[in-house]
């Protein structure tokens, strides 16, 4: 019998080629722009609602899951028609933890059916082709939602992002450990005698908003290079005053807060309600420079394959009783306008944050979370500033 | 004579080694095209050769992750050395004293590696050292703290960072360590006791040398993994005490920046390489074929 023999450097080159092989193939150009933007078929050639799997694939932030689902332990009513209808089986849930992640998984991952980001990214997932537009039609709650919130979804004449949930950014803190005098402005996260009790949150984009308005720039999602430079400047300054940058809300925000770990925190409204629940004294800041504001949705990814059941879910979303349930359960405004302030059961929070104003977000003092064109710099800055 | 590889056996071999080369040298010549922007994880953004990212990591006179870089190589060369030291004597108790118990106690050893790294490392930072977490609290409880109180330096510090890593590689460090000892030639000990040497001298002219292969390998076992350690920092680590392997992290994670990443990944792997090539001469080296001299 003969036996064929090949030298080391022969099998070197025949595993190099192979994997030369392999690398081409993943090499390979990913499909442009007109693809991925018609990867979607057409409301014709659209397979029904019955023949899609209902394996819905969600990108979204830890608290928000469906009703239902073993996840969802806040008490959310939101979802809760979908899964009663179709069981919360299918359901998977990639979380999120910040817009700029939230971007990036929705890039690099997926493909989902359904992704919940906000306000200041919109552009961003239309121009990746990475979304597609709702019919609106097969979202019969639509006609409810609050009008200004739903034009600033419409993008190229289409509804490319159906307006949920919306609230403020700010610094909460303990009054029986800060002193009154020095809580007035943004400045407090600034402040060396709270070194080691502060807790900024591991958001690029929003920490370069706070630097911006402590900085008092005017224009805070577009600053010039120089501005840049100064609000990145500022943050380094800041970071040795943190003892932590918080990724989760639930997981390191609200427990190192509870515990006393740090007395500084930057969040959202819902942590006041939590924080205050669990019996420690505490503020929500309204800054000097003004509040950040945020208005959050939902975007139908481009690949969906299956594009009614991500309608029906959005739908349980923003129906009445989901949207009252939202702001009861944590304080953040709904954009369903059937919702009214009589509704919603603690009125001193009510009229603390404006709850019932359906253009609070952008009213007063407060600063809406918008669309950054120099993004990609801010992120490298952002990096620079926490390896620095 | 050119060494040749028979086919017969070769055809075994092949195919998962194949499969091992393309998954590993697949994503590396990937990471090189994205360190130069030949290629990027921002649809229809264009791809031109760029060497900036590169000249930046290396040559800019304030580039915050190179900084990054040589900090995480301190805080993994103290842990893997921190980690050899202590785990032996664990060893060594393993194998000369511990007698038929031996593999027992191995087994509780290793015990805790049986749940999730993750877990862990959340119970180390909201168990343990938490402002609420029981060092805390024993503190309260015999009065060495006011209540309430708690050690600032336990979480959130380089010290957290180091007690993490250190508990969570000790045993993979015992393993070959013990390993090596119960392996070793026990009539050597046998040989100098007899000769007159002292219980230390045996040890140290003896024993250590002959474990040293085990000892080498445990540190290795360390240093390689921790280098692109990034799971400890992030749970128990504050803003300043963040890794390279975070830096890394974070730029495939977290923002849209796959080059740079790319630049630092690439990187971790040049100096993994080099810390394996230059571990691994003493990891070939057959130690027991040295002579032993022993002083009478």
């Amino acid at each position: 019998m003969s036996r064929i023999t090949i030298d080391r450097r022969q099998f070197l080159t025949g595993s190099a080629a192979l994997a030369g092989f392999g690398l081409l193939s993943a090499c390979a150009k990913a499909a442009g722009p007109t693809a991925a933007r018609s990867a979607s078929p057409t409301a014709s050639k659209r397979p029904p609602l019955s023949s899609e799997s209902g394996n819905l694939s969600l990108l979204e932030w830890q608290g928000y899951e469906a009703h239902g689902t073993k996840a969802q332990t806040y008490g959310l009513l939101a979802g809760k028609d979908y899964t009663q209808k179709y069981g919360t089986k299918g359901i998977t849930y990639t979380y999120i933890v910040n817009d700029d992640q939230a971007l990036q998984k929705a890039t690099s991952g997926g493909p989902f059916d359904v992704m919940h980001p906000c306000n200041e990214n919109i552009p961003d997932y239309i121009n990746r082709g990475l979304v597609q537009p709702w019919d609106t039609s097969l979202i019969p709650s639509f006609s409810q939602l609050n009008p200004s919130l739903v034009a600033a979804g419409k993008l190229h004449g289409q509804q490319y992002f159906i307006p949920w949930d919306w609230g403020y950014g700010s610094l909460l803190f303990r009054t029986d450990q800060i002193d009154p005098a020095d809580a007035a402005g943004w400045e407090l996260a600034w402040n060396p005698k709270y070194k080691g009790k502060i807790s900024l949150w591991n958001g690029a984009s929003t920490n370069f908003e706070i630097a911006a308005l402590k900085l008092g720039f005017p224009k805070i999602d577009d600053l010039t290079p120089t501005q840049l430079d100064a609000a990145k400047q500022a943050l380094v300054q800041q970071k040795p005053l943190n003892k932590l940058y918080w990724g989760s809300e639930y997981g390191q925000e609200q427990p190192n807060f509870k515990s006393g770990e740090v007395w500084i925190t930057y969040c959202w409204q819902d942590s006041l309600v939590s924080m205050t629940q669990a019996g420690l004294k505490c503020q929500f800041m309204t800054p000097t420079q003004g509040r950040l504001s945020w208005v959050c949705g939902f975007m139908l990814g481009a690949k969906s394959e299956n594009y009614y059941h991500a309608h029906e879910y959005v739908e349980a979303y923003i129906n009445h009783a989901s949207c009252a349930n939202l702001t009861n359960t944590f304080y953040y405004g709904n954009s369903n306008t059937s919702v009214t302030a009589d509704q919603i059961k603690d009125k001193t929070l009510v009229q603390a944050l404006d709850l019932s104003n359906p253009q609070a977000i952008t009213s007063g003092t407060n600063h809406l979370q918008s669309w950054a064109p120099n993004r990609s710099q801010l992120e490298l800055a952002w990096q620079e500033v926490v390896a620095s | 004579m050119r060494r040749r590889l028979r086919i017969g056996r070769g055809a075994f071999v092949a195919p998962p080694l194949g499969i091992v080369l393309l998954l590993l040298l697949g994503p590396i010549v990937l990471l090189t095209l994205y360190s130069v922007n030949l290629r990027t994880n921002i649809p229809f953004a264009p791809t031109v050769f760029s060497s900036s990212n590169w000249k930046d990591f290396l040559t800019s006179h304030t580039n915050p992750f190179r900084d990054r870089f040589f900090y995480s190589m301190k805080i993994t060369l103290l842990v893997s050395l921190a980690t050899v030291i202590a785990a032996y004597p664990l060893a060594y108790f393993l194998a000369f004293v511990a007698g038929r118990f031996r593999y027992t106690l191995l087994l509780l050893l290793i015990a805790p590696f049986f749940t999730s790294y993750l877990l862990r490392i959340v119970a180390w930072s909201d168990m343990i050292l938490n402002n609420n977490g029981i060092v805390n609290q024993a503190l309260w409880a015999v009065h060495l703290r006011p209540s309430g109180s708690g050690v600032g330096w336990l979480l959130y510090s380089n010290f957290s960072i180091f007690l993490v890593l250190f508990y969570a590689w000790i045993p993979f460090v015992s393993l070959p360590i013990f390993a090596v000892l119960e392996n070793m030639d026990h009539s050597l000990v046998e040989a100098a006791t007899d000769l007159g040497a002292s219980r230390f001298k045996t040890f140290w002219t003896v024993t250590f040398p002959l474990s040293l292969p085990g000892v080498i390998a445990g540190f290795v076992f360390v240093l390689i993994p921790t280098t692109g350690e990034f799971i400890a920092p992030l749970y128990v680590g504050g803003p300043g005490n963040q890794l390279f392997g975070n830096s890394i992290q974070s730029f495939f994670g977290d923002s849209p920046n796959w080059n740079y990443g790319a630049v630092l990944a690439i990187s971790l792997i040049v100096v993994v390489l080099v810390l394996v090539m230059l571990f691994g001469r003493f990891l070939n080296t057959d130690l027991r074929r040295q002579p032993v001299e022993v002083e009478r």
